[in-house]
């Protein structure tokens, strides 16, 4: 009689994770997004500074239109009480940290399609009967790399403001609720990951399909975001988001795994 | 008392695409310890026969077993080895690293000496750093093969493994098959279209036709099975053919320019035959028809 090895849950959990850790590490792509998220606000701060007074004129209207920089660091984070959002162009409103949640989805398609263009999806489902494993492995490591990008806005903000001498003034709110706040946007970062999985997982190796879904679902939702994360954030927030986050993974992630029992893996 | 249970047991296996029925009420058996060939024509269904016992698509009925356990069986599907159409790499990563993920996946304590081992015994050891986009067509199906063999599976699920390989590759693998099923409690599926080499190693064969298993038998009963014909060579090829026509009911000329007489006859008979007739014989020997005619035959609806 075969002798069958028996794995426990974690133990099957442990070894996809290494899987997907050892694969994010060897991955371009991961390395670009860290990159970005670290910069991004660097340079954003810093030019937005710059250009701060600089008069714009619109070449058919003649209509002038002063370009106002940021005038404290933590407006790329969230909305400072009685203040207004970075810059207050509509734009730069939209390049705070809050993109990130947007941006993990490219990162999430890509590992996802590429597991199914690339065959390894065969290699992988052969051996591991369980599609829950991959889903929570994928969550996991979506998880880790949103929650990476997040640190890292958060020190590229902090260090362009240092560049361009902004004022670190919170206000009035405390540094436990920025770090509330920061914890927050972690907390939520699953509810966006397991949207953003359970779309790539039904388009396989529709890397575009993956994409379009992604975004779309995720622009859904993303409104939410700095009501539900705001910079004054308390226990309270922490709390739902990690509710939320837990809520969504456990929800999709199930609708996820029935998604690979009921479609081909190839 | 032991009880025999097999590696692969399928029973009324279906499965449809749509209005197109790929699998339909198929059943197979592959014995513990068996190189069972698994042979048809294209789109006759061996693939996606293969897919669903690896669990890659859903079944549409029937059931299969995998060494006495249901195939859904976590602990059963740990122990398979798989290589089906293309080996699943990514291609920017390096065959060591590619290697080495799926190592990971099947959790392999000492992975790096496994994965040294499976290079070594598909001659790829040489070229474990070179990325697996850059690898020959027939580099990439033996990464594939070595692939399938980390972890010393219990039971190899192979699609068209010899494709894309040289000569010496084919005999390592013949190598490598044999040697794997030596203790008796390993097995092999294996679909191929070269059936020559097939029939090297083959212990059992199943011949799949519009989804429907038509034959499976041992190599010795195919052994049995087959016909033995006389080949012969004469000084006059086109007149012998004419004049072996006329008195035996299948005569052929084959790729080798040899006359083959399938009908029931000796050497004796024919060489008489002939010198009556004033030609002279210049060759003659007893064969056995082959795989592949075996498989034709069948095809077009012979015995």
């Amino acid at each position: 009689m075969v002798k069958c090895k028996k794995r426990t849950f974690a133990q099957r959990l442990r070894s996809m994770l290494k899987v997907d850790f050892r694969r994010m590490c060897k991955s371009r792509l991961f390395y670009i997004l860290l990159a970005c998220a670290l910069l991004m606000p660097v340079l954003m701060t810093v030019m937005m500074t710059m250009m701060d007074g600089s008069v714009s004129v619109d070449p058919q209207t003649g209509v002038e239109t002063i370009l106002h920089g940021p005038e404290n660091a933590w407006q790329n984070i969230g909305t400072l009480p009685g203040g207004e959002a970075m810059g207050g162009t509509e734009v730069f409103a939209m390049c705070n940290i809050n993109m990130i949640f947007m941006l993990v989805a490219v990162f999430i398609c890509l590992f996802i399609s590429d597991d199914f263009r690339s065959g390894y999806a065969k290699n992988l489902f052969t051996v591991r009967a369980q599609k829950g494993d991959y889903i929570a492995a994928k969550i996991v490591a979506g998880f880790v790399c949103g929650a990476l990008m997040l640190v890292l806005y958060f020190a590229g903000t902090v260090l362009g403001s240092a560049i361009s001498g902004l004022s670190f003034d919170l206000h009035g709110l405390t540094a436990a609720n920025l770090v509330l706040c920061m914890l927050a946007k972690i907390c939520l970062m699953p509810v966006f990951i397991s949207i953003f999985v359970l779309v790539s997982v039904a388009a396989k190796q529709k890397a575009w399909l993956c994409l379009c879904g992604s975004l779309g679902a995720g622009m859904l939702l993303f409104m939410m975001v700095p009501m539900i994360t705001p910079l004054g954030s308390t226990v309270m927030n922490v709390g739902l988001c990690l509710a939320g986050g837990l809520l969504f993974a456990a929800g999709l992630g199930a609708a996820g795994k029935t998604v690979l029992m009921k479609t081909s893996l190839v | 008392m032991a009880v025999n249970i097999n590696a692969i047991e399928i029973k009324g296996l279906s499965k449809s695409f749509g209005a197109k029925q790929a699998v339909c009420g198929l059943d197979m058996t592959v014995p513990m310890g068996a190189i069972y060939g698994f042979i048809g024509e294209n789109g006759s269904g061996k693939s996606t026969t293969q897919k669903m016992i690896c669990g890659l698509i859903p079944t549409g009925g029937g059931s299969i077993r995998l060494y006495g356990k249901d195939y859904t069986d976590p602990d059963v599907r740990s122990t398979l080895g798989v290589l089906i159409e293309a080996p699943g790499c990514f291609p920017g990563l390096t065959v060591w690293d590619n290697m080495m993920l799926q190592a990971a996946n099947l959790s392999i304590p000492n992975a790096e000496d496994e994965v040294i081992r499976v290079l070594k015994t598909v001659r790829m050891e040489g070229a474990a750093g070179n990325k697996y986009k850059n690898c020959s067509l027939g580099m990439k199906q033996r990464v594939g093969i070595a692939m399938a063999l980390l972890g010393d599976p219990t039971l190899l699920i192979l699609d068209e493994p010899l494709n894309g390989l040289d000569a010496d590759g084919m005999r390592i693998m013949r190598e490598v098959f044999t040697d794997i099923i030596k203790d008796g409690k390993r097995s092999i599926l294996v679909s191929s279209h070269l059936l020559g080499e097939l029939q090297k190693v083959a212990t059992h064969y199943g011949i799949i036709r519009h989804g429907r298993m038509i034959r499976e038998m041992t190599a010795a009963e195919l052994d049995a099975s087959c016909r033995t014909y006389v080949a012969l060579r004469t000084g006059e090829m086109n007149r012998s053919k004419m004049l072996l026509g006329c008195r035996y009911a299948r005569v052929e000329e084959d790729e080798a320019g040899y006359i083959r007489v399938y009908d029931r006859t000796t050497p004796e008979d024919l060489v008489t035959y002939l010198y009556q007739n004033g030609i002279c014989v210049t060759e003659i020997r007893t064969d056995k028809i082959g795989l592949e005619e075996y498989y034709i035959d069948l095809m077009n609806g012979g015995k």
